[in-house]
């Protein structure tokens, strides 16, 4: 997967301290695939709800990107504008570098959108379904029904491609979306929580599709709110808060640039912690607060510190017995909290 | 091939709209219902101009005749116009003052004597079922041996009296052999009880009776037109008055079918899917127009067919042509605006109960509402005005789709319909507002759609 070079991204700026993020490609960076520009929406005309606030990102082409916000942060629009459903009130879209406003039809011919909750035609069974989306592609019916029954088989839905969809459970659906987003082989794939509802198998498929897919060098813009999938399947992330985007990087530059001025936290599993123990943990040069807690000790180091040999050797001078030692991580949870104020997501 | 952008995804969901609700129960519903009332409303309405077009259910065919000792005799023969006899049923008869004289009953063959000594004249009344009939008997000098009683109607139902019926007895009262021709050829035979029944050309005929070498001549006029009467113009009439009950259930038929075209989509969130498909809004609601259209516009142009075809069949004669192909139009044109009505409003409704609240409301004002309003406006503003009140109340029509689509039929209606459903506005001026309706109709829904389609 390709990714940015660090030093090509913006800084993480606070939420609404700073200019709209965007950033330019290096030399050797990949096109852009999906460019954002000063995107605005607003519903309910000019003194109506503001959903999206001029907000830009690029994605890059044959990357897994990630699109994280609480509920109502702007999501969603953001989604459906790239999909050409709803037309922004600012700014511009680009898909594959054609304007979703004034090339409607070739970004449409390039995307496939998986949206997050679809209850579909509940008379027509799976099959007529990929059948009737196929038609808006000129692809012609006999080799759409042969399509579809594949790809049908292919999603664990082969045994229902002739049932109403209305007796179709909400996993089976969330496999229908999948399969009509990748029916007609679209380069770019915008998906709105498409794991949500799976069980653990279908998310295993899931995970293996989205890996696959992005070997094969699809684009995929995956708005999510299980941040473990995200963590796992995409290297770069955007966090969109109140219709403002907040960080597009990274999660391991987001992380480190988030932290970078945080102090680091040693939590020590240890017997023997006296007052001595933690008088000369406290003396090493650089630790800034020791606390004692039930397996162990907590130390405290400035930010930037790298105290643990130290801790080790004074550990067992002190007369403490070492166990074990674990450097606190920040995850991909902890940024998103820390960068939406609470999150909610 | 590709079409132009504006026409993009037409196709696809125009047959998905039509297939979809072809399968749905309410079309079948409302199908059903169309063809009660259109179907079942031409052999009904048929069978009621019938009754009312000049046969009586029962008839009293009244003879006068002589016993031998000179007495004279009132013969009856009861029967249905068309001949076949009533037996045991009680005949009263009646002096000139209208005092009762006597009964007879009839006999098997449905024959009933009365002698009435020498009187010249009697009354008579018949009471079969529900129906009276009532004739007289005249007693005067006749120059052949024989009497005829003729009933003139449409036995036909051919929409005119072009039909005679026709009781011959000789002097004694007993039925009697008869040649009948009409203008001289040939029509038939009287049958055992001396009746016969047979046609007329429009136009005077002279109808000659021809009896043991006697012959007497009458002349029968058959007018060119109905009579005038509302419930003898035959198949016409009948397709007025099925045209104005049809185009109310085809009104709400094409709400039915198309109040939720838009908001399902919605509500399914599958407008999304469709969106982001290549095809353009115009695309898709010029689509979910041409489905939700032809699901109405065939079966009702089935049952609307089938309903003329009864009318023809029962009536032995179709409506006129023009008239018939205009029901045929209007209920189409009818079907287009409001289709695109609903479109508009589906499109605004966030939810299938809306849009269905929506639908009503909308038939409700076009059919109930806008005539109530039209009217009392009509009275409030005109009242010392009787000339700019009648302009106003038909110039008034051109503000609702049903009042256009009424006034086209009916001006191709015979010309004693036009007071029926037709209006005083030049067919230009009908035909205008019915262009301008569905051009602005179309361009609502366009530009709703266009602009609230994902809203």
């Amino acid at each position: 997967m390709a990714i940015l070079p660090a030093s090509d991204a913006q800084p993480v700026h606070e939420h609404g301290a700073h200019p709209p993020q965007s950033f330019s490609r290096g030399a050797s960076s990949p096109a852009a695939m999906i460019e954002v520009e000063g995107l605005t929406k607003v519903y309910g005309g000019s003194r109506g709800v503001r959903a999206l606030d001029n907000v830009s990102f690029t994605v890059p082409e044959r990357s897994v990107f990630g699109f994280l916000g609480p509920n109502g942060a702007g999501k969603t629009t953001t989604i459906r504008i790239l999909a050409t459903v709803l037309d922004p009130t600012a700014g511009t879209v680009r898909i594959g570098g054609h304007d979703t406003r004034r090339e409607p039809m070739e970004v449409k011919e390039r995307i496939g959108l998986m949206p997050d909750e679809v209850l579909y035609y509940p008379t027509l069974t799976g099959l007529q379904h990929l059948v009737y989306y196929a038609s808006f592609y000129g692809i012609r019916r006999a080799e759409a029904k042969k399509r579809a029954r594949e790809l049908l088989e292919r999603m664990g839905l082969g045994d229902a491609e002739g049932k109403k969809v209305k007796a179709y459970s909400h996993g089976m659906r969330k496999r229908l979306s999948l399969a009509q987003c990748l029916f007609h082989d679209p380069p770019v794939m915008i998906m709105d929580e498409p794991a949500s509802g799976l069980d653990p198998l279908g998310m295993r498929s899931y995970r293996d599709l989205i890996r696959k897919l992005a070997n094969d060098g699809k684009t995929i813009f995956l708005s999510s709110h299980l941040l473990s999938e995200v963590e796992q399947l995409c290297e770069r992330v955007g966090i969109i808060d109140h219709g403002k985007i907040v960080a597009v990087d990274t999660i391991a530059n987001l992380s480190s640039r988030m932290y970078s001025g945080a102090p680091v936290v040693l939590h020590v599993t240890a017997t023997g912690i006296t007052d001595v123990v933690l008088e000369a943990l406290a003396n090493i040069p650089g630790v800034t607060g020791v606390q004692a807690t039930p397996t162990g000790v907590d130390v405290t180091t400035q930010p930037g510190t790298d105290a643990s040999s130290d801790v080790s050797r004074a550990l067992v001078l002190a007369g403490a017995e070492l166990r074990g030692m674990t450097k606190e991580q920040r995850s991909l949870e902890d940024l998103f909290l820390a960068l939406t104020k609470g999150g909610g997501a | 091939m590709k079409l132009p952008a504006f026409f993009r995804g037409m196709p696809q969901v125009a047959l998905q709209e039509f297939t979809t609700n072809l399968k749905s129960v309410r079309l079948i519903v409302m199908a059903l219902l169309s063809a009660l009332l259109v179907v079942g409303g031409a052999y009904g309405f048929t069978a009621l101009t019938s009754s009312f077009g000049g046969l009586p259910p029962a008839v009293a065919w009244a003879h006068p005749s002589y016993a031998p000792n000179g007495s004279h005799v009132a013969v009856v023969w009861v029967s249905d116009p068309y001949g076949a006899p009533f037996s045991d049923r009680p005949v009263e008869f009646e002096d000139e003052n209208r005092t009762p004289l006597g009964t007879a009953r009839s006999d098997a063959d449905g024959f009933a004597r009365f002698d009435v000594g020498t009187r010249d004249y009697v009354g008579v009344t018949i009471r079969i079922g529900t129906a009276t009939f009532g004739t007289g008997v005249d007693f005067f000098p006749r120059p052949v041996n024989f009497t005829v009683y003729s009933l003139q109607g449409d036995y036909s139902r051919h929409g005119r009296p072009d039909g005679l019926g026709m009781s011959v007895l000789d002097r004694s009262g007993a039925p009697a052999t008869a040649n009948v021709s009409v203008n001289g050829t040939s029509v038939g035979t009287t049958d055992r009880f001396g009746y016969i029944r047979f046609d007329l050309p429009v136009g005077l005929s002279q109808v000659t009776v021809e009896v043991g070498g006697e012959s007497e001549t009458l002349p029968v006029l058959v007018p060119d037109t109905a009579d005038g009467t509302p419930f003898s113009s035959g198949p016409d009439l009948v397709l007025a008055v099925i045209a104005s009950l049809s185009f109310l259930i085809v009104s709400i038929f094409a709400i039915v079918l198309s109040f939720d075209a838009i908001s399902k989509e919605r509500v399914q969130g599958t407008m999304d899917l469709l969106l982001s498909r290549p095809s353009s809004r115009s695309g898709v609601l010029l689509g979910k127009f041409l489905g939700a259209f032809g699901a109405v516009a065939i079966p009702v142009t089935l049952v609307n067919l089938a309903g003329i075809g009864v009318i023809a069949a029962a009536s032995g004669k179709g409506p006129t042509g023009a008239f018939a192909g205009a029901f045929l139009g209007g209920s189409l044109l009818l079907i287009a605006l409001y289709v695109l009505l609903q479109l508009t409003l589906s499109t605004l409704a966030k939810t299938g109960g809306s849009a269905v609240l929506y639908g009503v409301l909308i038939w409700l004002l076009f059919n109930i509402l806008y005539p109530i309003v039209t009217a009392v406006a009509a009275t409030v503003l005109f009242s010392g005005d009787p000339a700019a009140y009648f302009r106003f109340t038909q110039a008034s029509g051109l503000g609702n789709p049903t009042s256009i689509a009424s006034s086209l039929v009916f001006l191709s209606a015979p010309p004693g319909f036009q007071g029926f459903g037709g209006s005083s506005l030049e067919p230009p001026v009908v035909g205008a507002a019915a262009a301008v309706w569905f051009v602005g109709l179309l361009a609502l829904a366009l530009w709703t759609f266009q602009k609230k389609a994902a809203e």
